[in-house]
């Protein structure tokens, strides 16, 4: 599941970043690193681009840009 | 007293960091009056270069550089901008770079001073935001952080000033006692940068306090920051601000947030129409006073006829839209240091996307009605190419400032009086050129393979700022030398034309007229003569072969002219009508004027009035969609690199234009509105 998957207020932990993805570069260097926490806290009003609370900062993103953060559930580890 | 000899080479310090880190905050507060832009050769970025303020006694130049994530390029344009950081074609190696990082936001502003620190640069790292940090009680050891770091590093804030001594010293200090270093640079990979940021946690680890750990001030947080510590994530640093986050569940809420996004523009149109109105009638009663003065001083003759009409009232068409530019930068300024522009754009990002454009596109589409000139610059944060040309090609249809007028004086003609309807039908405008600019950028996003032909990955990524009470003597400082760059600009392309209309309108002279008809009062016969120069004058010449392509719009040659005027600027189409209708110096004002000798005026030799309801309706028309500036048309071959773009510009808006004016004219006289 990636990050765009993710419903409004729900906390995840990045497992990994694809790569192949075009933004991929770009996601990184915005702080989405594995083994950081994030939360989706606020949606658009067409659900798109999120607003993910990330390493003490807000980032908003696009999911399409979303998509190549994959992530897990702290409940399902 | 700086050590520098008049042999050796100024030295250059280089201001880095990523955007919101408050590195143009620090620039204003140590940068001297003098700012210069600075272009890169053979590409669009723009630096400031200033010197120190004298009180600092640093004898360097400082240069500003547009806010990176990182130091691996993403679009051509951050390539330069980071070739440039590591040698300035102009001013060399910077001796000495200084990186801003937000400590809020620690983790992911140091990834940038790293990359600096590791390319081998002179660095100095300052510390901002520390008050926001603070409030989440932890703060940065700074001894320790430069330890590790192998550079200097301050805790400055410069939206608060104080200390800024010792970032002077510091600075002196290392420009003098830093060596130019060969600097490696590093072909920085995806692995790299999650290198680094595996190195930063560690870092974090050892350079963060937890205030109240040594204080013992508040127990109870204290105790529930160490268990979130002891939980691993979610640490207290690790939470955005709680006031962003209160307020943003208003401003990005799903309904409210684009009731209130609604609002805010509404409000922002509203205050640079309305409270802009009685400055401009100040400067334009000004400016007729100052004519009517040179006219009294100089008496009637040629002479004070080109100071009065061709320099003061060229002059004064371009001090009109200072009030309405400097309010429109001012607001535009206020909300981007309160934070609220980067919400605005994400919430516009959606719909846009759909028509091929991004969230980014909405900033410079807004400066668009302002003037397209520094709209189309600002579409430089736009990484993505084809977005970006997208939202230079569409610029031109939002209605700028200079339109303004020109509308103003054909619905005072259409609508006498009726300042409610006007107000009405110039808002309908504007939306109007907003929806169609709408419907283009559609279209050619669906052909964009004919017109753009490139496809590439479209993306948004963008950090929400912290909201922050705006810091106003900032805003006006950057309102003021934004409005200083339009004089520059404007001014002297307009004055020129101004005076180039004026000697076409007044030569050749052969209708000699009597300097002392005025004195005797027989103004209806200098009146006769003035109007029989016009009709042999060089601008009639060029008029008339005009004539033809504006008869089909009810209009005459000298419309045309002024049609022409306009390329220089659009404003100036006002004053060439009151050129070429010769409009009567007087106490009314003088647009009033222009209006009673409008209705008068007749199509040469068939007697049929030339401006009537159908044709001011056409001309208005004409107006919204033309691409008539020939700044805009520079300024857009620059910024894209490419003849086609403003030539395709040009064929579609000037041609829909003419072809939506002849609608537009014949359509009302069929149903009997003449």
């Amino acid at each position: 599941m990636t990050v765009a998957d993710l419903n409004f207020g729900q906390t995840a932990v990045i497992k990994n970043i694809d790569l192949k993805h075009p933004s991929s570069c770009r996601v990184i260097e915005y702080g989405f690193t594995p083994g950081q926490e994030l939360q989706v806290v606020n949606k658009s009003i067409f659900n798109d681009p999120l607003s993910v609370s990330l390493r003490g900062a807000l980032i908003a993103i696009r999911k399409h840009d979303a998509r190549c953060i994959e992530v897990i559930i702290p409940d399902e580890l | 007293m700086n050590s520098d000899t008049v042999t050796e080479r100024k030295k250059l310090i280089t201001l880095v960091g990523p955007p919101n880190s408050g590195k143009t905050t620090l620039f204003n507060l140590l940068s001297g009056k003098k700012h210069k832009t600075v272009n890169y050769p053979g590409a669009t970025i723009e630096y400031s270069v200033s010197g120190f303020l004298e009180q600092y006694g640093i004898s360097a130049y400082l240069m500003d550089s547009p806010g990176i994530v990182s130091l691996i390029p993403v679009s051509p344009d951050e390539k330069v901008t980071i070739d440039s950081l590591y040698t300035h074609p102009d001013y060399g190696k910077p001796d000495l770079v200084i990186v801003t990082v937000d400590t809020s936001q620690f983790s992911r502003h140091l990834l940038l001073a790293k990359q600096i620190i590791d390319s081998g640069f002179n660095t100095v790292v300052v510390l901002t935001m520390n008050d926001l940090l603070e409030e989440k009680n932890f703060t940065i050891d700074e001894t320790e952080l430069s330890r590790s770091l192998g550079c200097n590093v301050i805790k400055f804030d410069p939206r608060k000033p104080d200390g800024v001594d010792t970032l002077i010293n510091m600075l002196k200090h290392d420009l003098n006692a830093g060596q130019l270093k060969t600097q490696n640079r590093k072909n920085h990979t995806e692995e790299d940068v999650l290198c680094i940021y595996r190195e930063i946690e560690e870092l974090e680890k050892k350079v963060l306090r937890d205030l109240n750990n040594s204080s013992e001030n508040n127990p109870h947080i204290a105790k529930a920051n160490r268990e979130l510590v002891i939980a691993g994530h979610g640490a207290g640093i690790k939470i955005p601000d709680s006031l962003t986050l209160k307020i943003d569940s208003v401003l990005l809420h799903k309904f409210w947030g684009i009731f209130i996004f609604i609002l805010i523009m509404a409000l922002m149109f509203a205050s640079i129409f309305w409270i802009a109105s009685p400055a401009m009638d100040l400067i334009d009663t000004g400016i007729h006073n100052f004519e009517n003065f040179v006219n009294e001083g100089l008496g009637d003759n040629w002479f004070s006829d080109l100071l009065s009409q061709g320099i003061i009232g060229g002059l004064g068409v371009v001090l009109v839209f200072l009030p309405q530019i400097v309010i429109l930068f001012f607001v535009l300024g206020m909300l981007e240091d309160s934070g609220y522009l980067a919400r605005g754009a994400m919430i516009i990002d959606k719909p846009l996307s759909l028509l091929g454009l991004n969230g980014r596109s909405f900033v410079p589409m807004l400066s668009g009605f302002a003037c397209a000139i520094p709209a189309i610059m600002a579409a430089r944060t736009i990484q993505n190419k084809r977005e970006r040309i997208l939202t230079i090609f569409i610029i031109p249809l939002m209605s700028c400032s200079a339109r303004l007028p020109v509308y103003g004086l054909l619905l005072a003609f259409l609508f006498p009086g009726k300042y409610f309807l006007s107000g009405l039908i110039l808002a309908l405008i504007y939306v109007v050129g907003v929806i169609i600019s709408l419907i283009v950028a559609g279209i050619i996003n669906r052909y964009k393979r004919t017109f753009l032909n490139f496809e590439d990955n479209s993306s948004f990524i963008m950090e929400l700022p912290v909201y922050r009470v705006p810091k106003v003597s900032n805003v006006l400082k950057n309102t003021y030398s934004n409005a200083v760059q339009y004089l520059q600009k404007a001014g002297p392309t307009i004055v020129i034309f101004s005076l180039m209309l004026w000697l076409l309108t007044n030569f050749p002279a052969d209708v000699k007229t009597n300097p002392d008809d005025v004195s005797n009062g027989d103004s209806v016969a200098v009146q006769l003569s003035e109007s029989e120069r016009i009709s042999n004058s060089y601008a009639a010449d060029i008029g008339k072969v005009m004539e033809p392509v504006m008869r089909p719009l009810g209009l005459d040659w000298r419309v045309g002219v002024s049609l022409i005027a306009t390329f220089a600027a659009r404003e100036v189409f006002v004053s060439s009508l009151a050129l070429m209708f010769k409009v009567t110096e007087s106490d009314e004002n003088m647009s009033r004027s222009l209006i009673n000798e409008m209705k008068n005026a007749k199509i040469n030799g068939t007697g049929q009035n030339l401006f009537t309801t159908a044709t001011a309706a056409g001309l208005i028309v004409f107006f919204m969609l033309a691409l008539q500036c020939i700044s805009t048309i520079a300024i857009t071959k620059k910024e894209t690199g490419v003849w086609r773009i403003p030539v395709l510009q040009i064929i579609i808006y000037t041609g829909s234009a003419y072809l939506l004016t002849f609608l537009t004219v014949n359509g009302l006289r069929f149903f009997g509105i003449n």
